[in-house]
């Protein structure tokens, strides 16, 4: 696209995404969505062109996108709709809110925490308080199972997604250095400054011949439209409070409802509910205030809930035709989560580091990204700052065992510590997976158990980057080191694939089982690769729907579906009919 | 019972948990007038919560009192309220969004410990757990962290994953507050101000202060148990 490559080369931090306004529509001193008494309504009998569970990354660039094609759309968001002047503090201890704090079980040999670090919950979703990190999956990502024979190729490729992974870089908008790892690229804004406390860690891995690169983040660095600078706070995981980073709740629903999309906050969907010939004739749910149940039909339904709500609802929704789940007469629904392999060492230095301050997401390496066979397994990670904000940081000293007097201590002496994290691509097994607990929420619904275990490949790729880091402090001359084992992100759980036996949705996002109802979140990833997920979903959602809006990606049984009269501009027509 | 108090210098600013910490000059909140109200709001009620507990029972205070007390090395005022906090935190019905699928609610976690350290105490010492002086308290909270508590109310949980469930509890109340902010050194919430000072020359800001001493935690800490 010549757009990404004037915007990477000559003129960075000068060009604007093409057909999305977000920016415009900000106010430029106020944080929160305007005009929101002005915002598409829908009836409860109104049939709409699509709902879509879930007002995250997935869910938010695929209504934004169709919105624009003349879609009717109504996205429900269990939580609330933020407005960051309103809701938020600049805190760590109040911002808790933000995540899914809703019952969960989890278990398995190695059992995931979940909530705060990686379930969102609100408008906006997990991005909210995501990092900032958005890097790309590398090629070889999607066809490991050919390459390095473990896991499962994906049933499509980079280059399917390339374009929309330009264009998505052009809208958050990510700053970072040219980028030298799996298909060199550049990116739209250069390089946020680099502190002190990621400097430390790029010198030593210079020392070990390891190359680090500034970026990548969703992180405004200069003018955008009506989004601010970064102010370098470095509250990145509570929220940005500044409108400087990356969510959906700026970047995509802005534009979205400007075009007609309603998003309907505190609306927890309980089923996806089928008609007699079998297709998805739109979604049961309650609203979060009155406790009420209400149902929004609608002529095709996106999943976007993520990896444990989509599949959680999926088997929620089972009825006669899919006794054991909705889409699940093959045993796939809820298989294959995976999350990232996210351990940290922390490192003491003689001087003040204050690594408060700055975007924790700052510098980072893919050195170690692909299959290297002298290390003894498959596939590799990724080398990334982190920053952890004091209660995180006490986390931090926990895990080491120490609390008391010892916990002070440490604490104490935080401003003298920074720290440098990996993700490792942890691979896909049938056994890690989200089923229905006994358990039941506040609205009755069973809640997700979520069982996950490591196999040796795993294992062996977080002990060695673990190594990896501990050597880089060592170069940086760091007098001494803090290990914790941890997790980060969650993708899989209703896979795409190349038949209904391996996988709950096709290439085009559609579920095998059910022609109109399409998954469009984290959920579908077959692999994960060792990049920070965010940027892969939105560009995923951004493929699908200009595949709808060509037409490819339709409901195949029923061609003639209300979605297809609208996209062919018969809307006006076909309301009437109704 | 407290030597950290003769150690460490007094605060000479504002006031941090027991008067002691590293940055006798720094107070955070001498920037609460520049941060957004929404921010200065949520911060400022910290320092002013106060009880009857509601969500814990009049039965179990003394025991909330004293294993908060042990855990986050609190042996003097000024106290940083955990059992207040925490207690707001179970009444307000906040969660943290899992459950390990062998441990019960964290809400019930919390009760059947501090049944639990009653127990423990009563069995090696025929005292409720509040009576016990700091040592003999601190020796229970090291079994508790090694999960090698048994009996009673123990044999419901998982003692390592409930260790973790209370520990968790603690830190995330007492690192929320202003006056251990202070302790450690943390600028605070700079919002909407920022901070400019993140490179090479100059990591502080005009409004934060230096330390009165270094020392590496890691071998004093090492040193201390052997």
């Amino acid at each position: 696209m010549i757009r990404h490559w004037l915007a990477g080369h000559l003129l960075k931090g000068a060009v604007g995404p093409p057909d999305n306004d977000s920016r415009f529509l900000l106010h430029p001193h106020r944080r929160g969505i305007q005009g929101l008494d002005r915002m598409a309504r829908h009836g409860r009998d109104d049939e709409v062109d699509l709902c879509i569970v879930g007002a995250g990354a997935g869910g938010s660039v695929l209504a934004q996108r169709l919105a624009r094609r003349g879609l009717r759309i109504v996205i429900l968001e269990a939580g609330p709709f933020w407005d960051p002047d309103r809701d938020w503090a600049s805190d760590e201890s109040a911002q808790h809110k933000l995540y899914w704090t809703s019952p969960r079980v989890i278990g398995g040999r190695n059992p995931v925490e979940l909530g705060k670090n990686n379930s969102g919950h609100g408008v906006g979703g997990s991005m909210i308080h995501y990092a900032g990190y958005t890097p790309r999956l590398h090629p070889s990502d999607f066809e490991v199972r050919s390459r390095d024979g473990v896991a499962q190729d994906w049933p499509l490729s980079y280059w399917d997604l390339k374009r929309h992974y330009e264009q998505v870089e052009l809208e958050l908008p990510v700053s970072g250095q040219n980028w030298p790892w799996g298909d060199p690229h550049t990116y739209p804004f250069p390089p946020h400054p680099v502190s002190a406390a990621a400097l430390a860690a790029w010198r030593g891995a210079l020392k070990l011949n390891i190359p680090m690169r500034a970026g990548p983040v969703g992180i405004v660095n200069g003018s955008f439209g009506n989004r601010p600078h970064c102010i370098y706070r470095g509250f990145c995981l509570e929220g940005c409070k500044v409108n400087a980073k990356a969510s959906p709740l700026v970047t995509h629903l802005p534009d979205a409802i400007a075009h007609g999309a309603e998003v309907r906050a505190g609306s927890m969907a309980c089923r996806v509910e089928l008609d007699a010939q079998g297709m998805a004739r739109g979604v049961e749910y309650v609203d979060v205030e009155s406790g009420e149940h209400r149902f929004q039909r609608a002529a095709a339904v996106a999943v976007c809930g993520y990896s444990i709500e989509t599949p959680r609802l999926l088997l929620n929704s089972a009825e006669a035709r899919f006794p054991h789940g909705l889409c699940n007469n093959e045993d796939q629904v809820g298989r294959f989560i995976m999350v990232q392999g996210a351990p940290q060492v922390a490192a003491r230095f003689p001087r003040e580091m204050r690594m408060y301050k700055a975007p924790p997401p700052e510098v980072s390496s893919e050195h170690f990204y692909e299959t290297d066979p002298g290390r003894g397994f498959a596939r590799g990670f990724a080398i990334q700052t982190v920053s952890p904000m004091p209660i995180a940081w006490a986390e931090h000293v926990m895990a080491e065992g120490y609390w008391g007097r010892d916990l002070r201590q440490y604490m104490r002496d935080y401003n003298h510590w920074t720290v440098l994290g990996v993700l490792n691509e942890l691979l896909p097994h049938p056994d890690n997976r989200v089923t229905l607990d006994e358990e039941r929420d506040q609205f009755g619904l069973p809640v997700a158990h979520m069982s996950y275990g490591l196999s040796d490949n795993d294992s062996a790729n977080i002990d060695f980057a673990k190594g990896v880091l501990r050597d880089i402090w060592k170069e940086a001359d760091a007098e001494d080191t803090l290990t914790i084992d941890r997790y980060a992100h969650l993708v899989g759980g209703c896979r795409m694939g190349f038949s209904p036996e391996d996988s709950v949705v096709d290439a085009d996002h559609r579920s095998w089982a059910v022609p109109n109802l399409y998954i469009a979140d984290g959920s579908v990833f077959v692999t994960q690769g060792s990049a920070n997920p965010a940027l892969t979903i939105m560009a995923l959602a951004s493929r699908l729907a200009s595949r709808i809006a060509g037409g490819s990606a339709l409901p195949v049984r029923s061609r003639a579906t209300a979605l297809t009269r609208t996209l062919r501009g018969e809307r006006t027509a076909a309301t009437g009919a109704r | 019972m407290n030597d950290e108090s003769a150690e460490l210098p007094r605060q000479r600013r504002g006031i941090t948990p027991q008067m002691v910490g590293r940055f006798p000059d720094f107070d955070v909140l001498d920037t609460v007038d520049q941060w957004d109200p929404v921010t200065r709001e949520a911060v400022m009620s910290r320092l002013s919560i106060q009880g009857p507990l509601q969500f814990f029972s009049p039965d179990e205070e003394p025991a909330l009192r004293a294993l908060c007390d042990t855990l986050s090395h609190q042996h003097e005022e000024p106290r940083v309220p955990l059992a207040e906090m925490i207690d707001r935190k179970y009444a307000q019905g906040k969660l943290d969004g899992y459950r390990y699928d062998d441990m019960p609610d964290d809400r019930d976690t919390w009760h059947l410990v501090l049944q639990g350290v009653d127990e423990v105490a009563r069995r090696r010492f025929g005292r409720p757990f509040h009576q016990l002086d700091v040592e003999s308290r601190e020796g229970i909270c090291q079994d508790f962290s090694d999960g090698l508590l048994q009996g009673g109310a123990w044999d419901a949980l998982n003692v390592k994953r409930a260790f973790s469930v209370v520990m968790r509890g603690v830190a995330s109340q007492f690192y929320s507050h202003p006056w251990a902010w202070n302790e450690i050194g943390f600028g605070g919430p700079a919002y909407p101000r920022g901070f400019a000072r993140f490179g090479e020359m100059s990591a502080r800001e005009s409004f934060e202060a230096p330390e009165a001493f270094t020392a590496d935690p890691v071998r004093d800490v090492e040193a201390r148990h052997e």
